[in-house]
């Protein structure tokens, strides 16, 4: 007689109270320790708490003629205070598979790494590459596995297979869909806003040939530089309010020389973008979600996935990128208010 | 959820909000006018508590005519937006109004402008403004496509935009949005953009 | 998240030789979402008294117009300018007057007193008056202030430099804080004028 099969029902997360470093191979699905507490979901919640997830993120894949474009930005914050402005939140999985880090850094970076190492293993065993699908459903099931023990993983897998390119969203709520444009985080809804539909005949600056000779307003590098010894040249405007007779104060100029290569083109969501179209629709759509969102920001990576694997395209600082697509104005001084004289 | 935004063109403004009435999963109407028409030259977007909205933009728009029947000459854009802080600043340490307000309107002196008014009184003057749900997805695709020229086609063709993307990507998303607008000629309906038809209140 | 944090503010005064510089940062936002990037949290008072208000933006316009209304009152029955140390007791009293439902916010105060003597003070949301000699921060980015201003402070720099240390603190500070930036607001006042700068900025 047959029986059912009931061995789905149980618990797949290989944990247990004790693990011995003896037994454990790298092969094997990692194990974590239980803790020790009759109150498991109000440790977990205590938990979680203290390892605050960095939830600020803005990242968007999309599918398109040419392959797969996978956009993010940098930021990592806790509350209100940015905790790294250079957090590398696309994660290279191998040479023709990327994934996007959304929710808690930890276990994003670590199960991408693992995703990785059965990727690799699987390649080893069956003499051929893993297909996004298999991948993101690998990836799906551990995290399935692990459902509500506080993961909190958002992240697409996007890549190049047999099959051509291939994209998954996958969250640690053990959700996996397949699709041809998905956005997350907390600038998402942002990112979609510029991804999704667009305006006929708008004009878009062709980006990566634009050269801003203008002194770089705050970089890293500059912070240690002593005080004073710089020109401050970030001036919008200036304006003297009330000034003392034949005294003028020079207009500290704004040195901003653009060089733009304008090209129309469409930049909305459409199959037949061409790569550079592409490229540019993601970063725009990355850096209007930094704009609005105040946790994401930093640097808007792109990278491309092709036939060959992936490339990074482009990094471009959103701090630069504003003034790129919305150069300043350089307005004249207003003139100075003279003195009226009291009647 | 609703949803109310706006923004100012080359001698217009425009306001666009959504039109349900909706009471925990019910939705009561879906053709209520939630824009205003204040006076000959203002609009007033509000979303928020559907007593509160009703009231509140009602009570401005009798203060506003009221100042012009003493003083003959109607109030500013500008002072109706004051005027309209002032009130909900009071309120909100006493009994707050729950509405937030997109103020529109066309003077002959400084032409068409927005104000942004929140429900705890905070008021800005704005070019592009969203409240609600939609925000996060018309802010984003208004600060894509935004001009200060824009005409009244384009502005009402990325309004158009704005409504399509709340529509396919905002699960509570309203089915139907109204559009206004104030040019100096005045403050008018310009159109409906509807996806449900709800019978006409005088059928019935 | 407090209170103090729903708008996102950023504000620092510095004290030079013979002169002050007040700056502040332009973002109005609600919560993480930024509804505009020119927004004012410094006012003048008189040629030589500047407040910047930092907090919750409602009240720090409801305070901000409280104060000029009894600036100007001042002006008329006595015929002078109010001295910093006036002006900063008055504000003071008109917050603890709210003592048991306050106005949220968290002033500073700079001016230039008698014989051309700097003053700076801020206070926190109930009046409690706190002076300082080099400078005072407040707002969202008030912590990573102290530690740049800690850094790049020193003694009586003549107003050039001052501009470029207070305009360097801001920015850098208001880059590791998410709920201020978007650009920056700088005043400063010497005993002959009055330069108001707008510093471009990190938009993210």
């Amino acid at each position: 007689m047959m029986k059912i099969d009931f061995s789905g029902l149980e618990p797949r997360a290989p944990l247990r109270g004790e693990s011995s470093e003896l037994f454990d191979g790298i092969s094997n699905s990692p194990s974590f320790h239980l803790p020790n507490t009759a109150n498991f979901d109000g440790f977990q919640k205590e938990a979680i708490q203290m390892v605050k997830p960095a939830k600020g993120t803005t990242t968007l894949a999309f599918i398109f003629k040419g392959g797969v474009m996978v956009a993010a930005d940098s930021r990592a914050s806790m509350g209100g205070y940015i905790s790294s402005q250079s957090v590398k939140k696309i994660i290279e999985i191998n040479p023709y598979m990327l994934g996007t880090m959304a929710g808690g850094a930890a276990d994003c970076q670590f199960w991408h790494r693992n995703l990785g190492i059965k990727c690799r293993l699987h390649e080893l065993a069956n003499k051929r590459r893993i297909s996004v699908t298999g991948a993101s459903k690998l990836l799906a099931n551990i995290l399935y596995s692990y459902r509500g023990m506080g993961l909190s993983v958002g992240t697409m897998i996007a890549g190049w297979d047999e099959k051509g390119p291939g994209l998954y969203y996958v969250d640690s709520e053990g959700g996996r869909l397949k699709g041809n444009r998905f956005s997350v985080g907390s600038g998402s809804p942002y990112a979609y806003g510029v991804l999704d539909n667009g305006h006929h005949n708008t004009r878009s600056f062709v980006y990566g040939l634009c050269i801003l000779k203008c002194k770089r307003l705050h970089s890293r590098d500059q912070m240690h530089l002593p005080v004073g010894h710089t020109r401050f040249q970030c001036l919008l405007k200036e304006r003297k309010l009330c000034s003392a007779p034949k005294e003028t104060t020079e207009l500290c100029v704004l040195s901003l020389i653009l060089i733009f290569l304008p090209m129309l083109f469409h930049s909305r969501y459409r199959y037949d973008l061409s790569v550079e179209e592409a490229a540019e629709l993601a970063r725009r759509a990355i850096y209007h979600a930094t704009f609005r969102d105040g946790a994401s920001g930093g640097v808007a990576s792109v990278y491309h996935v092709g036939p060959n694997g992936w490339k990074k395209l482009s990094g471009d600082d959103v701090g630069e990128l504003h003034y790129h697509y919305y150069p300043v104005e350089v307005a004249a001084v207003e003139q100075e208010m003279t003195e009226v004289p009291v009647a | 959820m609703e949803c109310v935004f706006g923004m100012v063109g080359n001698g217009f403004s425009l306001v666009v909000a959504d039109s349900s009435a909706v009471h925990s999963i019910l939705v009561h109407k879906s053709n209520e006018d939630k824009i205003m028409i204040l006076d000959s030259h203002k609009l007033m977007g509000a979303s928020g508590e559907a007593g509160d909205r009703a009231q509140f933009t009602e009570y401005v728009q009798k203060n506003v005519a009221l100042y012009q029947f003493r003083n003959g000459i109607p109030l500013t854009t500008a002072a109706t937006a004051n005027f309209t802080r002032g009130e909900l600043a009071t309120a909100l340490r006493k009994n707050p109004y729950m509405v937030n307000i997109i103020l529109a309107g066309y003077d002959k002196e400084t032409g068409p402008s927005l104000y942004y008014i929140d429900y705890i009184a905070t008021l800005h003057k704005v070019d592009k403004a969203a409240f609600g749900y939609g925000s996060y997805f018309s802010l984003a695709m208004m600060d894509r496509h935004y001009r200060k020229d824009m005409t009244v086609e384009e502005a009402v063709d990325l309004a158009d935009k704005c409504i399509m993307e709340i529509r396919s990507r905002l699960v509570v998303a309203p089915p139907n949005f109204v559009i206004k607008i104030v040019d100096k000629e005045g403050a008018k309906e310009y159109a409906w953009r509807e996806s449900v038809k709800d019978a006409p209140v005088s059928n019935i | 998240m407090s209170i103090f944090e729903y708008n996102g503010s950023a504000l620092v005064a510095m004290v030079g030789k013979n002169c002050f510089a007040i700056a502040s940062d332009r973002r109005f936002g609600v919560q993480l979402q930024t509804i505009a990037t020119d927004f004012q949290r410094i006012y003048k008072i008189h040629e030589k008294l500047f407040i910047g208000l930092s907090g919750l933006a409602t009240d720090t316009q409801t305070l901000h117009q409280r104060l000029m209304f009894r600036h100007k009152l001042y002006e008329l029955r006595e015929d002078r300018d109010m001295k910093p140390e006036t002006f900063a007791s008055l504000v003071s009293a008109m917050l603890y007057e709210k003592r048991f439902g306050p106005y949220l916010c968290q002033p500073v105060i700079a001016g230039l007193g008698d014989d051309d003597k700097p003053f700076i003070c801020t206070m926190d949301s109930i009046g409690a008056k706190e002076l300082a000699k080099d400078f005072v921060v407040s707002g969202t980015a008030s912590e990573s202030l102290y530690g740049a201003c800690e850094a790049m402070y020193k003694p009586d720099m003549g107003p050039e430099e001052l501009f470029e240390t207070i305009s360097q603190a801001l920015l850098s500070s208001v880059d590791r804080d998410c709920l201020s930036g978007w650009g920056g607001h700088v005043y400063v006042v010497t005993p002959t004028e009055v330069t108001e700068r707008i510093l471009k900025g990190r938009m993210d």
